[in-house]
This record gives structure tokens, C-alpha cells and sequence, in this order.
């Protein structure tokens, strides 16, 4: 059923339209981030717009990506922006979300610790606050990621130009080549995983400390040992 | 080493608008004076105000009216960083950043002052010493790998970093257990001396303040000064029936642990040494009230009692007739632990000794009883025995 020549025929051509393909999404993960994580943290600042943040970014997810794309070549005519604005919306309520469920994370003592030690608002903000609310944000990254992926493959609607390994797909279903299709899903299915799998590695390369081991501590025995310098009643 | 400098409040208000006074941690009309180089302890039930009032000294809270003054300067005046900076802050939960490793937690204060790393890094390794912990061992570790102790020491080291003249304790040990308290306890009052910061600090517990503070301010809820002064005024001298029901109903055997052996009048003991005439020992024995013969070596080192019933009416003294020893202090003991050792001793009497072991006196449970009502004032709250301790919130 599976023509395993076409594919050995064609790894030059899924290549390229795999490169194609992190390139849409990137893009669309990059500028979804900057302007999400602006608006997480103006809606930080002030609460009272978080709520209306969240709902419009609520409302653009639930617009339907077929339909989506199609409308917007009538503003955009068939340019990478077309493919580019749905994906960026599409990624804001993930990334909002994210980022303010990781600020909000930052224990309220270790705030206040940091004001209380003399950190600029500044300083508190990218050495304390931004390094504890990474797991969170990261998580956000992942999610936007696989999902702008799997919706990269879908822009394939807008023409051969467009769809990175989506392509296949489409390009399967007008000949009836299952081969194309299969191929197609498959490698956009492998690109999303790998893709998370280095977003994870790269989450534990930047927080060592959420790694670190706490049995080392050993709470209860070492604290109970002679101390190392001797105690004045 | 920066010189410590005096922290005052002069008539300082906080109110928190739309609560009602009585209401957690408005602060009323403070006015107290800690002078350089002492610790304050502030104590008193939730909601009197206490945590309020410390962190107005480096402005986490902005006095309604009044001044804070430290060093003589309002710190309404001061750039609320650098005054910041310029004071050492400990906190319950500690406040350790997880994401930083135990050398650069302690070393926070001089990084966000820029300090070089090198000399950031050869003051973590100095202040781990100082509180105890070995360098090379935590330097690397991150705040998760600690016990709540180690943490707790972290804490007061990074407080210490930038050599500060004051610091601020908010119930610093509140969240280890008693042992581990005790220790740590033990261990900052051991560090003061070198240091001699200006520290205020925060605590509910009664026991906690007598021990580490040379001031006490008891504050009741609504957030006044009911009274301010040393712990063993507070405990001789309650100054309202309040702080009478604060200190609770034992706060006679509380200042026992505040008084000193060196405190009393010793009384002097009928000694003699062995090979002397026992007649005469006898003789000077009956004498005494105290029907006890003291038995010293030649460098008048006690050896043991002697029953006057028991001293021979003839003949010489000898090592064996001493029978029962009783306890030996020092004139560094407390008056606690001499009365608990004369509880369980054969002969009522401690045996006051020197350095070399000499005898300088005795101390009996009469002597210490009158000491303590010497110094006693009027007994002016005497009817809150009892129910004392319920007020103490946990």
C-alpha cells in the first residue's frame, strides 16, 4: 500500500518542505511570544484586563483554522502573512495563559524577600521573577509549538506555495496517492515530537535547580549533627 | 566592619484604611529607642503589630504619620534601595530565590551592589564559615537540597553580606523545630558578640524574647506599646496585667534563667582539710546554722560533705568520712540551673567554684528565693495565675 521507492525518491523534496515547514512556525511561535508576553505582563500589572485579554484571545481560538485562512486572502492576498496571522492568533491564549500562571507562580515571601533585600523593580523582575515563572512559560512554548505545527501542515489549503509538509497531504489527495498523504501526516506528527522533546531539554538546561536532588539535603540527620563550630550557651 | 547604628521610631502610625483598629497589624503611636549595637525583640500575640512595625524600618511599610529614624537619618529621606541595601533582612519562610545556588543566595546584596565576582565569591565562602556551613560543601547546592536549619543559617549569612549596621528579623526560627531553634538561637547570640548589629527582631514567643533580646517590647493587639524595656524588668516588673498574662504565670522561674550565680552574696562554708583535728572542726561545725562541714584539698578544692553527726569527737579528719557531694556551679550559671541541680542534690548547698576549681561560696534554694524577692517590684498583678498562657498565641 505504502510506495517506500516514492519516499526514498523524494527525501531531497520532504526535506526542503520540512525546513519549510519549522520556518512557518517559528516565525509564528517567535511573534506570538513577544506579543503575548507583553500582554501578560501589562495584564500583570493591571489585573483588570487580564480578563478581557484571556476572552478575546478565547474567541480567535475558537474560529475554525479552515475557514480562517481562506477569509483572510482577501486582505492579505496569498502572502506568507496570510498563513502567519491565524497562527499568531491562534498561539495567543496558550501563551498568555502560560505566562501569567508563571508569574503568578513566584512564591509572594520570595517577592517580598527581593524587596526587602533592595532589588530594583527591574532587577526583581528578570533576575527573580522571570527565572522562577520558566517552567511554566516553557510549558506554554511547548503546547503553542506543537499546535502552530500541527496547523502549519493545514495552510497547505492556500495553494502548493504554502503547508510545509502539509503539502503531502493536500498534493495525496488530488492524485489519490496514499503514499504522499501518509507520508506527509507521519513527518509532521515526528517534526512536533521533536521539536517538544528539544523544547524539554532545553527547559532543563536553563532550570537546573527544578532538577536538583533533594535527598541531598537530607533534612532530619544532617541537621541534627554536631555543628561545625561550637555553640556558646 | 560597619559601625552599628540606633534604630528609633518617634510617635509612628499605621492605619490600614476600611479595618477597624483592633484589626491585624495597624501600629498605634510607637515611640522606642534601640540603641547601637542591641537587640530589640519585639514580641506580642498575632496581630499587634510587631511585623508591621519592623518592616517600616526599611519601608516594606510607609508609616501613616510619625518617623522612623536609623542612624539618626527619617527613612523617608533615604533612596529606599540603597536604604535597603543597608539593612539586613531575615524572614520566616527565609525567602531563599530556588533558583539560585547557596553562593549566589548569599551573596545577592553585593552582586545587585556590583561587586566583582571574585570578591563576591570570597565573600559567600566567608559568610558560609561564619554561619557554619562548609563553602566547598553548599556553596553549589540550591536552596531545595537544604534542611529548613541550613536554610535558616543561608538566611542570616545573605542578611549579612554586605556588612550591614542593621538587621531585621522577622520570626526568623518560627519555622524549625525546637531543637534545631535553640541551636540557631545559641548560634546568633554567639555571632552578635563579634558582630554587635543593631537587630530587631520579631517573634510570639515570650521564652524567645527574654533569651535573645537586651530590650523587649511587648505590643498588644491594635498595635500598642504596652511595655518596653530589659527582658528582666519586663518579668520583675509587668507593666499591666497584660504583660502579666503575657509573660505568663511562671515568669518567676523565667527570670531565674536571666540571673547569674555572681549575682548573689555567697555564703561563705565552714571548711576544713583532711588531717585536721576533728574536735575543732566539729566545733566550727556546730557553729554554723548550716550543720554541713566542707572537706577541701590544699588548694581548697572541695572534696566533699561531712555530717556534723558524723565528725568523729576526737582524732583527725580524714578523705573518706566525706560522703555526699552536692552540686558544683560556676559563677556563670544561671540561677535556673542551680536551683534545678540544688533540687536533686543530698546536701542542700551548691558549691560555688572558680576556674581552677576553688572554693568561692555557697548558694542554697533560700538564697535564690530571696534574690528574686529583692528585685521583684510591687506584686501588682498577682490574681492572673492560671488562665495566664491562653493569651499566648501560638
Amino acid at each position: 500500500m505504502i510506495d517506500w521507492a516514492w519516499i526514498g525518491d523524494h527525501l531531497d523534496v520532504i526535506l526542503g518542505r520540512a525546513i519549510q515547514h519549522l520556518y512557518l512556525s517559528s516565525i509564528a511561535v517567535v511573534v506570538g511570544f513577544v506579543i503575548s508576553f507583553g500582554l501578560a505582563v501589562w495584564s500583570i500589572r493591571r489585573r483588570a484586563i487580564y480578563g478581557p485579554i484571556v476572552g478575546i484571545a478565547g474567541i480567535l481560538y475558537t474560529i475554525p483554522s479552515l475557514a480562517l485562512f481562506p477569509i483572510l486572502v482577501a486582505i492579505t492576498g496569498l502572502s506568507d502573512l496570510t498563513a502567519e496571522v491565524p497562527l499568531v492568533l491562534y498561539s495567543l491564549l496558550i501563551f498568555v495563559r502560560n505566562i501569567v500562571a508563571g508569574f503568578d507562580g513566584v512564591p509572594g515571601d520570595i517577592l517580598e524577600a527581593a524587596n526587602g533585600i533592595g532589588y530594583t523593580r527591574r532587577d526583581r523582575f528578570w533576575q527573580v521573577e522571570v527565572p522562577l515563572a520558566i517552567p511554566l512559560i516553557v510549558a506554554g512554548i511547548r503546547l503553542a509549538s506543537v499546535s502552530t505545527i500541527g496547523l502549519v501542515t493545514i495552510t497547505g489549503i492556500l495553494g502548493d506555495r504554502f503547508g510545509g509538509l502539509g503539502f503531502f497531504i493536500f498534493e495525496g489527495i488530488r492524485h489519490g496517492f496514499p503514499t504522499e498523504i501518509f507520508t506527509g501526516g507521519l513527518t509532521s506528527i515526528l517534526l512536533a515530537i521533536l521539536v517538544d522533546q528539544l523544547l524539554v531539554l532545553a527547559q532543563r538546561r536553563l532550570t537546573p535547580w527544578t532538577r536538583a536532588d533533594h535527598a541531598a539535603g537530607e533534612p532530619v540527620a544532617s541537621e541534627r549533627a554536631q555543628p561545625t563550630r561550637p555553640v556558646g550557651i | 566592619m560597619s559601625a552599628a547604628e540606633p534604630v528609633a521610631f518617634d510617635h509612628v502610625t499605621k492605619r490600614y484604611p476600611g479595618t477597624a483598629d483592633a484589626q491585624g497589624g495597624a501600629v498605634e503611636n510607637l515611640s522606642l529607642e534601640v540603641p547601637a549595637g542591641k537587640i530589640c525583640v519585639l514580641v506580642g500575640p498575632s496581630g499587634c503589630g510587631k511585623t508591621t512595625s519592623l518592616k517600616m524600618v526599611n519601608r516594606l511599610v510607609e508609616p501613616t504619620s510619625g518617623t522612623v529614624l536609623v542612624g539618626g537619618v527619617d527613612v523617608m529621606t533615604r533612596d529606599v534601595i540603597e536604604l535597603r541595601r543597608g539593612i539586613g533582612y531575615v524572614i520566616q519562610q527565609v525567602g531563599l530565590f530556588p533558583h539560585q545556588t547557596i553562593g549566589e543566595n548569599v551573596v545577592t546584596v553585593p552582586r545587585l551592589m556590583g561587586w566583582t565576582k571574585a570578591r563576591q565569591r570570597e565573600r559567600a565562602d566567608e559568610l558560609l564559615a561564619l554561619v557554619g556551613l562548609d563553602s566547598a560543601t553548599y556553596r553549589d547546592r540550591y536552596p531545595t537540597q537544604l534542611s529548613g536549619g541550613e536554610r535558616q543559617r543561608v538566611g542570616v549569612a545573605r542578611a549579612l553580606a554586605a556588612d550591614p549596621p542593621i538587621l531585621l528579623m522577622d520570626e526568623p526560627f518560627g519555622a524549625v523545630d525546637p531543637i534545631v531553634r535553640e541551636r540557631l538561637q545559641n548560634e546568633l547570640l554567639r555571632l552578635q558578640e563579634d558582630l554587635a548589629k543593631t537587630i530587631l527582631f520579631v517573634t510570639h514567643d515570650i521564652d524567645e524574647a527574654i533569651k535573645m533580646g537586651d530590650l523587649v517590647a511587648v505590643m498588644q493587639v491594635g498595635g500598642h506599646l504596652a511595655q518596653f524595656g530589659p527582658p528582666d524588668e519586663i518579668l520583675a516588673n509587668p507593666a499591666s496585667e497584660f504583660v502579666a498574662r503575657f509573660v505568663g504565670a511562671d515568669r518567676g522561674l523565667k527570670r531565674l534563667s536571666l540571673s547569674r550565680v555572681q549575682e548573689l552574696a555567697l555564703r561563705p562554708p565552714t571548711t576544713a582539710h583532711p588531717g585536721d583535728d576533728a574536735a575543732e572542726a566539729r566545733r566550727g561545725a556546730l557553729a554554723d546554722p548550716f550543720r554541713y562541714l566542707l572537706l577541701v584539698d590544699e588548694k581548697n578544692r572541695p572534696i566533699g560533705w561531712i555530717d556534723e553527726k558524723e565528725i568523729p569527737t576526737d582524732g583527725r579528719l580524714s578523705e573518706s568520712m566525706a560522703n555526699a557531694m552536692s552540686p558544683l556551679l560556676n559563677r556563670r550559671t544561671t540561677l535556673k540551673d542551680a536551683l534545678s541541680m540544688l533540687l536533686d542534690a543530698d546536701v542542700q548547698a551548691g558549691i560555688v567554684v572558680d576556674r581552677s576549681g576553688s572554693v568561692l561560696g555557697l548558694v542554697t534554694a533560700d538564697m535564690i528565693a530571696e534574690r528574686m524577692r529583692e528585685t521583684a517590684g510591687e506584686a501588682s498583678f498577682p490574681a492572673v495565675a492560671l488562665e495566664a498562657q491562653h493569651v499566648v498565641e501560638a
